[in-house]
């Protein structure tokens, strides 16, 4: 019983873990499609202007 | 050294959240200030969800609570994870549904009629204020015991350096921090965990049962079950779609996103309490008894870790309490722009933005004004809660499903539900303290089904003839009410 419960806890923290580091790569994720996004901005002005 | 220690591991979180706060780019528009284009996966809208839900109550207090009475907080956090599912479940997707919708005003103004929204803004601003008021003051009492600050001095750098980055990056840069604070706890205090019950607990797992049943026992055996069903309805209602979520609710980039995003969220929730309970547990075995509950988390870790990793946590904590804040000033904020000032005059998007940016920058003011008078941080989110809860959910909920919601009813609703729980806090606190949400939400409830039946019995306004101008645009509800008592 007790190894059961001390098991289920170790679970529950993992899970925990695996949770902050989901978040963290969508956090990275999400941070480097801003700058991807930034970058292309200037692209698409210089685009539009020769196509003018 | 350990004091130069905290120190370093703390200026560094700082520079790191600026600079991640920076990557999140300046909002250029009201749309991305506010619900940020509508385009957050997933992952984020967990991310911010846990992130703000997560504060001092649910991490120092939850451990706290572990080691007075073991895993009973564990069953009365159950009610918790319920509530997120049945949002996740039946109320989310409908918010999310609605089209032009930013705050939870708009979705009430769109079902009711106007002068509904703007009450709904008015509570919406009160509460945001007063749950940031408490989340300041949480978090100067952190600042204060790394640094000596004096008190007003941690109010004002807490206040600050929150309202900076959400004034200038909106909504986006509330859910990029929240994600970069959730990652950085929900890998420290596991960690914390893990590494008491493996190295520190002698006896093993035997120890630990011994202790979680000791501690339970005691738990259910001093607590009354008035108290214990009080609580249940506290965590089932008070935090139910406060503005921060609703904002994420109406942000998530499909109805789907919003949907799993809550559910996930209130299972991670349970997974969560039983993190923090079980570090509550385990210091049973460490710690003296005589220990004071908001004490145990930071003794814990003092003598349990490292002092790097004791520094590390202090950074959890303040990043604990920043995102719940910023989430706070930016549905605030929102708030203010869209459910009030908005309803009064016509806005460039432009102008808009710029109210959001200072109504940020305002609010985080005059919460850290009313830091300061915070009792303490559980009685003062008590109070946010109870009057919350009977304010908003009942003509919220009942909007979103009725098929004809009656702007009298909605009105009727928040108004006798507000009054009701400010007097059961603060007039009648000593009686019916901790019950106080019970009655408020129960006049509430009565309140509109009074408001449904007079509206309906009252509304046989004759039909306007068919190509009149909306009733909305031309501000006569009168007439919409008619129609509809027609239609039915």
């Amino acid at each position: 019983m007790e190894v059961i419960i001390f098991v289920i806890i170790v679970i529950a923290a993992l899970l925990v873990i695996v949770s902050g580091i989901w978040v963290a790569i969508a956090l990275v994720n999400a941070i480097s499609a801003g700058s991807r996004e930034a970058r292309s901005l200037p692209k698409e002005n210089k685009i539009s202007k020769i196509k003018m | 050294m350990n004091f130069f220690l905290s120190n370093v591991t703390v200026v560094a979180y700082v520079i790191l959240l600026i600079f991640v706060a920076i990557r999140a780019r300046a909002a250029r528009e009201f749309e991305e200030f506010s619900v940020a284009k509508r385009e957050l996966p997933l992952a984020l809208i967990f991310g911010s969800i846990t992130a703000t839900y997560v504060g001092p109550g649910f991490s120092i207090g939850f451990v706290g609570r572990g080691f007075v009475s073991g895993f009973l907080f564990l069953v009365v956090g159950i009610a918790y994870a319920v509530q997120n599912i049945l949002v996740g479940l039946f109320v989310a997707p409908q918010l999310r549904k609605l089209k032009d919708c930013y705050t939870l005003g708009d979705a009430i103004g769109q079902k009711y009629d106007r002068k509904c929204q703007i009450l709904a803004g008015i509570i919406s601003i009160g509460l945001c204020t007063g749950f940031s008021a408490v989340m300041i003051s949480a978090g100067a009492v952190i600042l204060k015991d790394i640094f000596g600050l004096p008190p007003r001095l941690s109010v004002f750098a807490v206040a600050g350096v929150t309202a900076s980055y959400t004034a200038f990056g909106g909504l986006r840069a509330s859910v990029i921090t929240d994600a970069f604070h959730f990652a950085l706890f929900a890998t420290l205090l596991p960690v914390v965990l893990l590494s008491a019950l493996l190295f520190h607990v002698g006896g093993g797992a035997a120890t630990f049962l011994k202790n979680a049943c000791s501690a339970t026992i005691y738990g259910f055996k001093s607590t009354p079950p008035l108290e214990i069903v009080s609580l249940v309805g506290a965590f089932l209602l008070g935090e139910t779609l406060i503005p921060p979520y609703a904002n994420l609710a109406l942000a998530s980039r499909t109805t789907k996103v919003s949907r799993n995003g809550f559910i996930l969220a209130g299972i991670f929730s349970t997974v969560w309490f039983a993190v923090m309970v079980a570090l509550g547990v385990v210091a049973r075995g460490i710690l003296p008894f005589s220990t004071h509950e908001d004490n145990v988390l930071l003794n814990l870790v003092k003598v349990t870790m490292p002092t790097a990793g004791y520094a590390l946590l202090l950074v959890a904590l303040i990043s604990i309490v920043l995102s719940s804040l910023d989430s706070l000033l930016n549905a605030g904020a929102v708030v203010f722009t869209q459910d009030i000032v908005k309803q009064c005059s016509r806005l460039s998007d432009r102008t808009a933005l710029n109210i959001g940016r200072w109504a940020t920058i305002v609010i985080a003011a005059i919460a850290a004004v009313g830091a300061v008078a915070v009792p303490s941080i559980i009685r003062g989110l008590l109070i946010c809660y109870t009057i919350w809860a009977p304010a908003i959910l009942p003509a919220l909920i009942f909007g979103l499903w009725l098929k004809h919601p009656r702007p009298l009813a909605g009105i009727l609703s928040m108004g006798i539900g507000t009054l009701v729980a400010i007097m059961f806090q603060f007039v009648f606190s000593s009686a019916t303290e901790a019950l106080a949400i019970i009655p408020a939400i129960g006049a509430a409830l009565l309140a509109y089904l009074l408001g449904h039946c007079i509206a309906r019995s009252s509304s046989l306004v004759p039909l306007p003839p068919q190509g009149q101008a909306c009733p909305r645009e031309s501000g006569d509800d009168s007439l919409d009410e008619g129609r509809r008592t027609m239609e039915e």
